[in-house]
């Protein structure tokens, strides 16, 4: 009987392990050995043609540490995210309000508003090349008949500005429809209750929808600081990183250093200091927001 | 006195032999005559030796897309020989690659082979290459800017093949590179081996309206203004600034719109560095000096010369005689404000003239003149750290990409691939590629240039829709900057595109008002000796050498 039982229970976990495995496969064959790989390459010379000519010990490192580029990259994306997240966020949720409390022309918005969510951020940014453009640029355009001029691509804060605002648009949308499922699921009688109380929307979105949609919307913050972190395609199309440097976000400077160049060393170095970062960054994100949940 | 009239003889002969003037068997017999041995005719025979120029004929009814072609040639394609085989090519995504989609299912056509083409980004394409190099091996030829040239010659037997002894089989498509224009040649070889196929031929000139600069309203006013006869075609750096600067900020054109002196493509990223190089290569080139990159014994940066740094500065100077937004424009959108007409001057690619033809995209059809970039009358010899003058220095370049195939070592299929690329170095379909704008071709074959430079005919080019005086001018205009003595030589050493990134962020940096010309130029030369550290001094000074054989 016992036998029984004990082949039995080894057969179970052998299922178990059986389910486990691709999960453990994926998690070792895409994120460890990458970065195992990575930590190695980024002690490495390495050189097209060539492979690894040598070891540098901490070079690559060091030299990072010291470059102004590599600085000005990471406090360039650090200001583009922490200016577009919570520009997207709090605009995503107001827009989600207001649909919910029965703006008019609901369903015409809904599907407008979440149109750029669904269009590629490269062919964003090459839109916006022809709409922030002072050759007849629509933006430039519309701007110019009230006498203002703003040199949108031609200058860095101008590029930066461009490519912000493209981000907002295409990521507001995200946020919005998440709201929007988190505030519909939240039942009516709270939002009737809650009204009878106070007779104010903007009471009832302060004290009923925020604290209620907290939980969902501190996801999806999360997750546009995760994406905004990686922004690529959207500065590339528009302003390649220029001019100069001046738009060259910390993914460009990378994709420039690993895939232009090949300077695998270097470029390994930069991956595994920025991981570093983002993940200190992340971590106390998630720590203060748990606690705000809590 | 007979042995020096003897060898003048001789020299008259081999020049005539090797411009194509006479026949192989004329030549091998006069030779003969004056007592050359077989030995050294062979030597001198062998490369010019290419196909069997004896069975070439003008052209053939069954196959309309190749001319000239040989008989051996017309039997071998009788019975489609390629007819099931597929060969895998890697192109940039840009003109020139439509240039070469363009030929495909023509060649289909002729041979039976199939041909896929994968297009890849100017910013991608470097690194595709090589990884398919290192790893896959799927692409049998790739589509090469001529600055990727050391990267393929790192490894000890080389990752392209050359393809001299195809050339020599008359049983595929015919085109000779002897008749390349010397400057370009280099551009397609390595040590005296051919490895490129012909497609592009890159240099950037001064174009310019014409009909702008001639008319007598603008001659007075700019006298009134500067002081002396508005120059016709600009010869100097400091005229074309003037010119730049006297038709920036008012309606020339009469349309009503302020209109500009110049216009730009500067984006970073993209190729407006190569605006610099050809602004710096009167300001360190010269005949007194060639090093214009590095240092041939130490290896280091030339970079932040004095010569560099005046020319930088004149960059930033001709920058407000364009539109602002310039600084970000790819090179579409600088060649669209010339040929709308709202710029006189334009230093740029023979795409510009050529899309200049074509009534949907140009106002200006008729009106464009081409002269070589302006020059200086004094340069900095980095070398001996002293600045030499000159009545007038101008120097050529080659900058640019020259875009052609090369074929891959690992290739299973080097015949079929070869034969693709030679189809379209016919002289027929080279001349086509370098006439029309889509293609994004130039010329670089004698046969494309007009007497007494070339053997090719100005009714060819009116034949393909274009102004025959403007193709004279731009093709007289091209083949001067290709053949003047003093040439900005061309950077083909592994890395290359490395070199090119640091100096184009910081020359960009220096146009936006971020730094200072003399601090980018100095933090670029730092930048460049960690990549040359990378890489290897050594290595990169043997390659560097060998890159100019």
């Amino acid at each position: 009987m016992e036998a029984t039982a004990s082949v039995q229970s080894k057969a179970e976990r052998g299922f178990k392990y059986a389910l486990l495995a691709p999960a453990v496969i994926w998690v070792i064959g895409l994120t460890f050995f990458p970065i195992l790989a990575a930590v190695h390459y980024s002690f490495a010379n390495y050189v097209l043609g060539e492979g690894i000519t040598g070891y540098v010990g901490f070079d690559n490192y060091a030299r990072l540490l010291t470059d102004s580029g590599f600085w000005y990259s990471i406090f360039i994306t650090v200001l583009y995210v922490g200016i577009t997240v919570p520009i997207e966020v709090c605009a995503g949720f107001i827009l989600a309000w207001l649909i919910t409390i029965g703006l008019p022309g609901k369903s015409f918005f809904r599907p407008v508003l979440t149109a750029p969510l669904f269009t590629m951020e490269v062919a964003i940014g090459y839109l916006g090349v022809t709409l922030f453009t002072d050759q007849g640029g629509l933006v430039s355009a519309l701007l110019g008949a009230f006498g203002i001029q703003i040199p949108w691509l031609s200058t860095a804060a101008g590029g930066l500005a461009a490519a912000m605002i493209l981000d907002i648009w295409i990521w507001t949308p995200f946020v919005f429809l998440m709201s929007l499922a988190t505030l519909s699921a939240i039942p009516n009688d709270i939002y009737d209750a809650a009204m009878l109380e106070s007779s104010s929307h903007w009471q009832v979105f302060r004290h009923v929808a925020v604290p209620l949609a907290w939980p969902v919307l501190t996801i999806a913050i999360l997750l546009r600081v995760i994406e905004g972190l990686k922004s690529f395609g959207l500065p590339y199309a528009l302003t390649s990183g220029g001019p100069g440097t001046s738009t060259q976000l910390f993914s460009i400077m990378a994709d420039l250093t690993t895939i232009q160049f090949t300077d695998f060393g270097r470029g390994s170095a930069m991956g595994i200091i920025y991981l570093i970062l983002a993940s200190v960054v992340i971590s106390y994100f998630f720590k203060q927001m748990r606690k705000r949940i809590e | 006195m007979s042995q020096d009239r003897s060898k003048e003889h001789f020299q008259e002969l081999a020049a005539g032999f090797l411009a194509g003037r006479i026949s192989r068997r004329h030549f091998i017999g006069q030779a003969a005559k004056l007592g050359i041995s077989a030995a050294l005719l062979s030597r001198i025979m062998t490369s010019g030796a290419y196909a069997a120029d004896s069975n070439l004929i003008d052209s053939s009814p069954d196959y309309p897309n190749e001319s000239p072609i040989t008989k051996e040639r017309i039997a071998f394609l009788k019975n489609k020989p390629y007819k099931g085989q597929t060969i895998n090519v890697m192109v940039l995504k840009a003109t020139v690659g439509d240039g070469l989609k363009y030929w495909v299912p023509k060649w289909e056509e002729e041979t039976g082979g199939k041909v896929n083409v994968a297009e890849v980004p100017i910013d991608t394409l470097h690194q595709q290459i090589f990884s398919d190099l290192q790893t896959t091996h799927k692409y049998d030829t790739y589509m090469t800017g001529a600055w990727f040239y050391g990267d393929f010659f790192v490894p000890k037997e080389p990752y392209i093949i050359d393809v001299d002894p195809y050339l020599k089989d008359p049983k595929y498509p015919y085109w000779n590179p002897d008749d390349f224009i010397p400057a370009m040649k280099t551009l397609y070889s390595w040590q005296g081996k051919v490895y490129g196929v012909l497609f592009d031929s890159d240099c950037q000139i001064l174009y310019y309206r014409r009909d702008v600069l001639e008319k007598a309203e603008n001659q007075q006013k700019f006298k009134d203004k500067l002081g002396y006869d508005l120059p016709n075609p600009p010869k100097t750096t400091k005229e074309m600034h003037d010119v730049a600067t006297f038709f920036t900020g008012w309606d020339w054109n009469g349309d009503g719109k302020d209109d500009w002196g110049i216009s730009l493509h500067a984006k970073v990223n993209e190729q407006g560095f190569f605006h610099f190089l050809t602004l710096a290569a009167p300001y360190v080139c010269s005949p007194n000096n060639k090093y214009f990159w590095f240092h041939p014994e130490t290896f280091k940066p030339l970079i932040n010369s004095e010569g560099h740094l005046r020319a930088l500065e004149d960059y930033v100077k001709f920058l407000p005689c364009g539109p602002k937004e310039a600084i970000s424009w790819t090179l579409g959108q600088g060649w669209t404000l010339f040929l709308a007409g709202h710029a006189v001057m334009e230093p740029t690619w023979g795409d510009l003239p050529t899309f200049a033809q074509d009534p949907k995209e140009s106002t200006v059809k008729g009106k464009v003149g081409a002269t070589i970039i302006p020059g200086t009358s004094e340069a900095f010899d980095p070398i001996k750290g002293k600045w030499d003058k000159f009545d007038l220095n101008s120097v050529g370049n080659v900058n640019g990409g020259s875009w052609h195939c090369v074929i891959s070592r690992f290739s299973k299929k080097k015949e079929v691939t070869y034969d693709f690329l030679a189809f379209m170095a016919t002289k027929k379909n080279a001349l086509y590629n370098c006439t029309h704008g889509f293609t994004g071709v130039q010329p670089g074959m004698k046969f494309e240039y007009f007497p007494p430079v070339g053997t090719g005919k100005a009714e060819e080019w009116v034949e393909q829709g274009w102004d025959g005086d403007e193709a004279k001018r731009y093709l007289d205009a091209y083949y001067q900057n290709l053949s003047l003595p003093a040439q900005e030589t061309y950077l083909r050493i592994p890395g290359a595109a490395e070199y090119w990134h640091e100096l184009d962020v910081r020359v960009s940096a220096v146009l936006a008002g971020q730094t200072q010309p003399k601090a980018a130029l100095d933090d670029c030369a730092q930048a460049w000796e960690r990549i040359t550290e990378r890489y290897g001094r050594d290595k990169q000074k043997k390659l560097y050498a060998e890159s100019f054989a």
